[in-house]
């Protein structure tokens, strides 16, 4: 991730995702908006920045989506666990970046992870989580695509 | 009214090779199949989802006293696991493993490997030990021990060809795991030697 070299158990955050992901986004009734996406795609996000975000959307998912999305389902909340678990130990190892200055964000950045969370904040709390979750394979394939 | 079933005792977790098993000790009622249900706390879940306990359904109502956890510790940050026992409508308080469990301390053994000379060619083969295994493999020309060769290869599945062998001299073999979502290796293979086969016949 740019000057960070971090190594990610993207195999298994991935895996995880694709046991639940039909489930997840069966859940999401707005189909015409979007929290990562919208009003612009991630991929237009700068490379030497992909640290920042990538810092602050596993910060966005861990403070904020994860909690929210609890169902009746044990299998989903066994991968939700699992899934959460590994953003908390990746997002440890992106601070140490934070601390080394390696992780800095750009204006562009900075204003794309205050849309994202514009985004966040203008749905109910369920619903806003529930589709962060299910547009988990955008964050995923944005980072596999920046490697 | 219903006393209390006992708690099970001595909840301990073994690790090998990236598989993790919890194990308690049985409470016995005379008469009577005590059953035992676990649940699982990852570090996410104590600090920021109010220390909640998830099921793991595969053992709920469980006769057994182990359970397999792999599959739920799949993140390397610090676990902890909970036992209780269920007999009808009684049940026995929550045991909580002591301490915590954290996935990079599993224990990593060296891999089984057999070392096959095909006439002139050296190959290997790995048993296969999981998708989060990597096997680095060393091989050499005996008394050339300063001009040892490596392949590195997730393959298992088929024979991993090394190299072509020299008429008739002696390679060893020896190879160790690797699991990069813990960035540890095994420690290596007891050495492997084999002799490729002699050149009775002259080229002209």
């Amino acid at each position: 991730l740019g000057a960070c070299r971090v190594s990610l158990s993207m195999t298994e955050i991935r895996a995880g995702f694709t046991a639940i992901k039909a489930n997840i986004q069966s859940r999401d009734p707005i189909r015409t908006l979007s929290i990562l996406s919208h009003p612009q795609s991630l991929h237009k996000v700068k490379s030497p920045d992909r640290c920042c975000i990538t810092h602050h959307l596993f910060t966005f998912y861990v403070d904020k989506v994860f909690k929210h999305c609890r169902t009746e389902d044990s299998f989903v909340n066994r991968k939700i666990s699992s899934i959460a678990n590994s953003f908390l130990s990746a997002r440890r190892k992106l601070g140490q970046c934070h601390e080394q200055n390696n992780c800095a964000c750009g204006e562009k950045s900075t204003e794309k992870i205050k849309q994202i969370l514009e985004n966040y904040e203008g749905l109910n709390v369920t619903s806003a989580a529930m589709k962060s979750l299910g547009e988990l394979d955008i964050l995923l394939d944005w980072m596999e695509k920046s490697r | 009214g219903d006393d209390l079933l006992p708690a099970p005792q001595s909840v301990s977790i073994f690790s090998t090779n990236m598989k993790h098993f919890l194990t308690w000790s049985p409470v016995i009622v005379q008469g009577a199949t005590v059953r035992y249900s676990v649940e699982f706390q990852g570090e996410y879940e104590r600090e920021h989802a109010n220390g909640s306990w998830i099921p793991i359904s595969e053992c709920s109502f469980t006769a057994a006293t182990v359970c397999n956890i792999t599959e739920d510790i799949s993140a390397s940050v610090a676990y902890k696991m909970r036992v209780r026992a269920e007999l009808g409508s009684r049940r026995s308080p929550w045991q909580t493993m002591k301490g915590y469990f954290n996935r990079i301390t599993t224990s990593l053994t060296p891999p089984l490997l057999s070392v096959i000379a095909d006439g002139y060619h050296l190959l290997v083969e790995l048993t296969d030990m999981g998708p989060a295994f990597q096997f680095r493999v060393l091989y050499w020309k005996k008394g050339k021990e300063s001009m040892v060769q490596q392949k590195v290869t997730n393959e298992v599945s088929s024979v991993v060809h090394l190299d072509t062998m020299e008429s008739g001299a002696e390679y060893c073999v020896k190879a160790q795991t690797h699991v990069e979502a813990i960035n540890r290796s095994s420690s290596f293979s007891p050495t492997q030697c084999v002799r490729a086969q002699g050149d009775s016949s002259v080229w002209l």
